[in-house]
């Protein structure tokens, strides 16, 4: 009966069965490299979480433990911890980078003279590699380093804090070096949707006498939301793995002070070679990423089919 | 394709039926820089020459411990017959006897006796020997001796002296290695042997949470809290310690012996204006002296154990020991050197002091898993040199985890068979 159906629909409609084989035939190749280089190494990771497998204590074995390796992360302080300071600098550095971003992308729609170049300098820190970024900045805040300098001889600090060495200040060195590299990136996805606003609605706006302000709040915010919302998810997946900067700046340190998830994994699987338990970790950092991922792929296809519409 | 292949594979097979039977192959992968990589390849030479039937392959390894270590584990662990000969950091030894990877070296009647004890208490996991120290590394404490006549001979007078050197224009009273890295946990095992206390019991438990380890800790909290070292220390590893001190702002210097000859050179401003000792003993402790230095050991599953171990004897024997302490500044592991007129002459500091700090060196504990037991301290000591957790709470916490871990690995002794580790 499905078959006679499914016979009719076929004569019915060659030509669009063949071509849906065709768009399949046409999608393996990439489908089969997607799969190979980015699915496998995912479930073999999941799969690994499941073991309990330590390479340096080959006499243990690789048995199947279940979920026992996210029990012992869940009464893991130090995970806690980590979890901890990757929601912070997420949170506070992501902040910074949009409101920032912003500012920057309503200085350079402005038309001065020298845009393009003022364009192209903007973005410099986002053309450099993190650890050099990472480099920089600790060399900054190092003892004696230009932050010193600067907050003592302007008298804005009595005595030099050793930044790198506190807890709570070594956050500081961090977020800045974070902010100071993403933000360019920020403001050009809200400049270029700040170019697709339509002109004519900052004038509707002027002529019924809205000041900047307004006109900042009511019709740039809304016009931008769509950048607004890539930008936002763009930078919040990218924090949640923060990982070589904080490498380079503290270590994770002092103690474990501003140790993020990305680093606590690496630690557990090549550092002390368990690869159960790192594994674990490693899919415990993907998934919130993951679920961020998909919230902003669904957001990108509603605004694209609105704008088609 | 497969004609090319088999074209390939005959060519090789004509390749090797031309030349003579190779004999046997040793296969040695170590360090690969500077001087320590000229004198290996010029004794590896003479040891081929004088063993014609056997060729020794060395291969080229990273130079950080760390990506040598993760090497080697990936390498054991997949079970390879490469490379025979392993070349060992001392806290490395237990990790790869306990796993298996390792042939005990008993079969060939090794001169254990003609090695300083603790270099050979180091090698041995559950009564066996799994490799031979080839050269030792211990920690010193360097001080000048234009400021302070002779060394300080316990931690409250190198305390005092740290003291008056800062009121008369040091920068530092005393620098050492506070960053969060395994140097931290060999200041602090100084620090604690000097008090009187130890990481892991005679039964193989943690020791932390005691009086000796608490005096221990907090002397060193002390010292940076009053800024007799420099807050700064707990982002600084040998280096920037080295810095310190050669630059004349820090009387006192805990580091080790590769500091020496960089310190006299010639646009150095402290050469000739200082000397070394152990870290001196604090109360109920011991003058002490962490013990590094790398170790020879042979692949358990190597095909040729025999001719691994005459490589090894030939690289630890009197002459290649002197040689080395005489091109690379190495320290020999035989006691039996330190007479000699020709050791005087090699090392840059006086054998007479070497030996009296090596009689003090004191081993990290020796635990098949040490990386994470020194992963464990290297976190709360740092926590509590900068403030976030008190001595006592960091000791406590330390060795809580500890437990923790060796039970985890089924290596905590029970209480009730103390002394008897379940094999």
């Amino acid at each position: 009966m499905a078959d006679a159906e499914h016979q009719r629909a076929r004569l019915r409609d060659p030509a669009e069965h063949g071509e849906s084989r065709l768009a399949l035939l046409l999608c393996g190749p990439a489908l089969l490299l997607i799969s190979a280089v980015a699915l496998f190494p995912l479930l073999y990771t999941f799969w690994e979480s499941l073991h309990l497998h330590d390479l340096r204590m080959p006499w243990r074995g690789r048995p199947l433990i279940g979920l026992g390796n996210y029990t012992e992360a869940l009464a893991d302080a130090r995970f806690w911890g980590a979890l901890g300071h990757t929601a912070f600098f997420a949170a506070v550095s992501v902040s910074l980078e949009l409101v920032l971003g912003l500012a920057l992308a309503l200085l350079l729609q402005r038309s001065f003279a020298g845009r393009g170049f003022a364009r192209a300098v903007a973005l410099l820190p986002w053309a450099m590699p993190a650890v050099v970024v990472a480099i920089l900045w600790r060399f900054l805040f190092e003892p004696g380093g230009a932050a010193d300098a600067l907050l003592l001889q302007t008298g804005l600090l009595a005595r030099a804090p050793a930044w790198l060495s506190d807890a709570q200040l070594s956050w500081v060195p961090i977020v800045l070096a974070d902010v100071w590299k993403t933000t360019p990136f920020v403001a050009l996805l809200l400049l270029a949707g700040l170019q697709a606003i339509d002109p004519a609605l900052y004038e509707a706006a002027r002529i019924d006498g809205a000041g900047p302000l307004e006109r900042l709040l009511h019709v740039t915010l809304p016009g931008l939301q769509p950048a607004l919302v890539v930008a936002l998810l763009f930078r919040s997946v990218d924090a949640l793995r923060v990982f070589d900067l904080i490498y380079v700046l503290t270590a994770g340190g002092p103690g474990t002070a501003t140790e993020p998830l990305a680093m606590y994994s690496f630690v557990a699987l090549l550092r002390n070679l368990r690869f159960g338990y790192g594994s674990a970790l490693a899919v415990i950092v993907f998934v919130p990423t993951l679920l961020l991922a998909l919230v902003y792929i669904r957001l990108a296809g509603s605004s694209l089919r609105q704008e088609q519409r | 394709m497969a004609r090319v292949l088999l074209a390939c594979v005959l060519a090789a097979a004509c390749a090797c039926a031309r030349e003579k039977p190779q004999g046997i192959v040793v296969t040695f992968p170590g360090s690969s820089v500077g001087a320590e990589a000229d004198v290996l390849r010029a004794q590896l030479a003479r040891f081929m020459r004088q063993h014609p039937e056997i060729r020794v392959v060395q291969q080229r390894t990273p130079d950080s411990g760390d990506q040598r270590h993760q090497l080697y584990v990936q390498w054991l662990n997949a079970r390879a017959r490469d490379p025979d000969i392993l070349q060992l950091d001392v806290v490395w030894t237990p990790e790869f006897a306990a796993a298996g990877w390792l042939l005990p070296l008993e079969r060939f009647a090794p001169p254990v006796h003609e090695f300083f004890p603790a270099t050979i208490a180091a090698n041995r996991y559950r009564g066996r020997l799994y490799a031979l120290p080839w050269f030792v590394d211990v920690g010193m404490l360097y001080y000048r001796s234009d400021v302070v006549g002779a060394p300080p001979r316990s931690h409250a007078e190198l305390v005092q002296h740290a003291q008056r050197a800062r009121r008369a224009g040091f920068d530092y009273g005393l620098v050492w290695q506070g960053a969060r890295y395994e140097g931290l946990v060999t200041v602090f095992l100084e620090y604690l042997t000097a008090f009187g206390g130890e990481v892991l019991d005679a039964t193989g438990r943690a020791a932390l949470d005691t009086p000796a380890a608490r005096a221990a800790l907090q002397a060193m909290r002390s010292a940076i809290d009053s800024g007799l070292v420099p807050r700064a220390a707990l982002s600084w590893q040998e280096e920037q310690t080295r810095f310190a001190f050669q630059n004349g702002r820090a009387p006192f210097m805990r580091n080790w012996p590769y500091a020496y000859p960089l310190l006299q050179q010639p646009d150095s401003r402290v050469r000739g204006r200082f000397a070394v000792s152990a870290m001196p003993a604090g109360s109920g402790g011991r003058p002490a002296a962490a013990l590094g230095g790398s170790q020879l050991a042979i692949n358990g599953r190597s095909d040729q154990p025999q001719a691994a171990y005459r490589v090894i004897a030939f690289l630890t024997a009197p002459a290649q020991m002197l040689e080395r302490a005489r091109i690379a500044g190495q320290f020999p592991p035989r006691h039996a050197l330190y007479a000699r007129p020709e050791l005087a002459r090699a090392l840059p500091i006086d054998p007479v002091q070497v030996q009296a700090i090596i009689a003090s060196a004191v081993a990290r504990p020796v635990t098949p898993v040490y990386a994470e037991l020194s992963d464990i301290l290297q976190v709360h000591l740092h926590r509590c040199l900068s403030g976030q957790e008190s001595a006592s709470q960091a000791l406590r916490a330390a060795d809580r985890e500890i437990d923790a871990l060796l039970s985890r690995v089924s290596l905590l002794p029970r209480r009730d068979h103390e002394g008897a580790r379940g094999g």
